[in-house]
């Protein structure tokens, strides 16, 4: 990654406390910022407006059900890009129009951070508007 | 096509005369068996995709055309299903013949005969002890259905786990200075994780009370005939994931304890209380620890502290305040009782 380059902010909605534990600190031993996290679609919408990132990382199956799908495009809807990262690639990839890229369980590091740079692409050209 | 919902407890009939079909329908009908009657190929093509109990035809119904339709359904039948069939005949036709030609026809079907006319004792009960057999069928179905329900929720269960201890491997692995100390952390995790899931199984998926994973948690700390550690509190009733992140935090704090702090020394004490308030949808939980050698903050902070404040974070939805006393070292965390607690799911 370029070392230049401003830190990325980065939410992340995942039901599971100990992955986000372990993503939140490699996208701090990144360079980026971790925002926080939500174990629902439902509370991503009730957090939205204190929500201030470049992208989202969504999980399939949350704590409100197979509703990471749902949360990507609500994201999508609102000018927000969101990479899914899940055990569940098949249901993913029912979906292609909704996420920029899958990442899949359990998570590398440097997956991770190709993936992130993503966010970056989408950032330069949504500016625009 | 194989009405997975139908409850098989219906008869389809059909004979081409008229009278026999109403003669028969009337019978069934008054003795508590409901009855829908095929005229044609079609209706009986329709009419079998709706999953009959039993079907039961005269032998002048049996052309070529519903020969074929019958032993279609047999042939696509699911695994657990085989509709039995009664076939009434006239004294006059050569029954053994009729018999062996059905036999080759309709694969894998059971076939009961009856002569005419029939006496509405015995048909009845006929048919139903073939509905009996072809209920325990219907169970069989839907216990098939539960297996296959059941394998995708073990096996989302264990995808879930083995991400988990995943990501605890990675991340002691990240702070680990020596071998053995990874191994010894890394073991200290995985039995912590392991007892808790033993908690949240013998609570039969139900909610799983607080103390009780505060005393799972501490048992491995304890020393015979001391109170180094105490707890208490009212009773919690927790959701089993907010039970085991609890466990896990509740494993690094003694742990760190053990390593480090109170429970280092002999003097040293630890006390965990909590409380909470319905009114308010409130649970505040507080560690404190006294008596042990002095503490100063460290200078970065290793896995069990940025795992508390991770997990702590997300159940209670603000995060912990943790302090390094040099008394000793306290944690505090108060939020949504709501959130933790399955007696007052979340919305």
């Amino acid at each position: 990654m370029n070392s230049s380059a401003p830190p990325l902010r980065i939410f992340y909605l995942e039901d599971n406390p100990l992955i986000v534990f372990h993503i939140e600190a490699i996208i701090e031993d990144l360079g980026h910022v971790f925002a926080g996290s939500a174990n629902s679609f439902a509370k991503l919408v009730g957090n939205f407006d204190a929500i201030d990132v470049d992208g989202v990382l969504v999980d399939i199956d949350l704590a409100d059900g197979r509703t990471g799908p749902v949360a990507a495009k609500w994201l999508r809807d609102r000018g927000i890009p969101s990479i899914f990262v899940t055990g569940q690639e098949a249901i993913a990839a029912e979906h292609p129009e909704t996420a920029l890229a899958t990442i899949g369980k359990p998570v590398s590091d440097t997956e991770l951070a190709e993936k992130l740079e993503l966010f970056r692409r989408t950032k330069a050209t949504s500016k625009t508007t | 096509m194989d009405a997975t919902d139908s409850p098989l407890d219906w008869v389809l009939t059909m004979a081409p005369y008229r009278r026999d079909a109403e003669h028969l329908e009337t019978l069934l009908t008054h003795n508590g068996l409901p009855v829908r009657r095929a005229e044609g190929v079609q209706e009986l093509t329709a009419l079998l995709e709706q999953g009959p109990g039993v079907l039961v035809a005269t032998h002048e119904a049996l052309n070529p055309q519903v020969l074929e339709v019958i032993r279609r359904h047999l042939i696509d039948q699911p695994e657990w299903s085989e509709m039995p069939l009664v076939i009434l005949l006239d004294r006059a036709v050569p029954q053994a013949r009729i018999r062996a030609e059905l036999s080759v026809a309709w694969p894998r079907s059971r076939q009961l005969y009856y002569q005419r006319p029939v006496t509405t004792l015995e048909l009845l009960s006929g048919i139903q002890s073939i509905l009996l057999a072809r209920l325990r069928q219907r169970d069989i179905r839907d216990r098939i259905e539960r297996e296959i329900e059941l394998r995708r929720e073990l096996n989302h269960r264990v995808k879930n786990i083995l991400a988990s201890i995943s990501s605890i491997f990675q991340m002691t692995r990240r702070r680990a200075v020596s071998l053995d100390e990874f191994a010894d952390d890394f073991a200290g995790r995985l039995a912590a994780l392991a007892n808790v899931h033993s908690a949240v199984f013998q609570a039969d998926g139900e909610a799983v009370e607080l103390s009780s994973v505060v005393e799972l948690t501490f048992s491995p700390y304890r020393v015979k005939d001391t109170d180094r550690l105490v707890f208490t509190g009212p009773t919690v009733l927790l959701r089993q994931d907010a039970a085991t992140t609890l466990a896990l935090c509740l494993h690094e704090l003694a742990t760190n304890a053990l390593k480090y702090g109170a429970l280092s020394t002999p003097e040293g004490r630890v006390s965990l209380q909590w409380s909470t308030s319905h009114e308010a949808d409130l649970l505040s939980l507080e560690w404190v620890e006294s008596g042990g050698p002095p503490v100063s903050e460290p200078s970065r902070s290793g896995y069990g502290t940025r795992y508390i404040r991770s997990a702590l974070s997300s159940l209670f939805s603000t995060p912990p305040l943790i302090l390094f006393h040099p008394q000793g070292l306290r944690c505090s965390v108060s939020g949504p009782l709501s959130h933790l607690s399955s007696r007052q799911p979340e919305a």
